[in-house]
């Protein structure tokens, strides 16, 4: 069978491109298969196709994903798997079928949001707060009081990884602000 | 009463409300979509993920409560805390809709 890979980076607040992705992969004629850290996509040739693809997060209450799954597969939705916490599923929009959206009030929806910003951002701030931080302040410090290459390559890796986790929050303090404003205006 | 559980559940949003109306009898949550579907001729519909949140919150909040599992589906019944608010909520529409009708509260 004829396959490809794709190789794609997204951040927790931008799931609603992911799923237009895989929706117009899919009526390419390109159908999702797997998804290996940190984001490569295989896809399988099929028939072009419109089938939309939903994300869930975190959703399931503990021990029971078989019931959640349950729940998805008698309304029509395939289950493919777990990536981060995100449950992506997908479901034909043939035959007629009018309810191709996973929630339908926008209370929901941004419940979603807040789930992700608990249990994603959340975390992100305190590794960023306890972790990055204070190493930066240290590292950095001692690479100006000794002359050692090391000190300044370790300070060299916490300055990269301050900024990336800078540019990680505003992007995705801009995402969930839009993200409510568009639920609470709908 | 709790006053919280009061503040969240009055007045319902149109998904909590259906669905506790439903559980009055024993149903899991595709058949609760199932049937406000065709309660209200398809004007009204409860997605899964929607359908999931609302049932996890309200068996919570003490407001339903599973009774047994078919098939892997969670069956639940609303319980007497429920009741109770499904009754404020009920009187609350009466009202509006009498209100609506040019009607007053008290019949006059």
């Amino acid at each position: 069978m004829e396959s490809k890979v794709l190789f794609r980076l997204w951040t927790i607040t931008d799931y609603e491109i992911e799923e237009q992705f895989l929706t117009e992969q899919h009526r390419a004629g390109w159908k999702f298969r797997r998804y290996v850290l940190p984001g490569f996509y295989f896809f399988d040739k099929c028939t072009p196709e419109e089938v939309v693809y939903r994300l869930d997060f975190d959703q399931a209450e503990r021990g029971e994903k078989t019931e959640y799954l349950q729940l998805y597969r008698d309304y029509g939705w395939e289950y493919l798997f777990e990536v981060n916490g995100f449950s992506y599923f997908r479901k034909p929009v043939e035959p007629a079928e009018e309810d191709l959206e996973i929630f339908s009030d926008n209370y929901s929806r941004l419940e979603m949001v807040q789930r992700i910003f608990k249990r994603r951002m959340v975390p992100l701030l305190i590794v960023f707060l306890c972790c990055v931080m204070p190493q930066l302040l240290l590292q950095v410090s001692q690479s100006i009081r000794e002359e050692y290459v090391a000190a300044k390559v370790l300070a060299g890796i916490f300055l990269v990884l301050f900024v990336v986790y800078v540019c990680l929050f505003i992007h995705c303090g801009i995402g969930i602000r839009r993200l409510k404003k568009k639920y609470e205006k709908m | 009463m709790q006053e919280r559980i009061r503040r969240v559940y009055v007045p319902m949003t149109e998904t909590g409300f259906y669905i506790l109306f439903c559980l009055q009898e024993e149903m899991h949550g595709y058949n609760i979509g199932q049937r406000v579907k065709a309660m209200t001729g398809g004007e009204v519909s409860i997605s899964p993920g929607t359908m999931y949140g609302t049932l996890s919150k309200m068996e919570k909040d003490g407001l339903i409560r599973f009774i047994r599992e078919e098939e892997k589906r969670k069956l639940y019944r609303i319980t007497e805390l429920g009741q109770e608010i499904l009754g404020i909520e009920l009187r609350r529409i009466e009202r509006l809709y009498k209100n609506s009708k040019g009607e007053y509260q008290n019949g006059e």
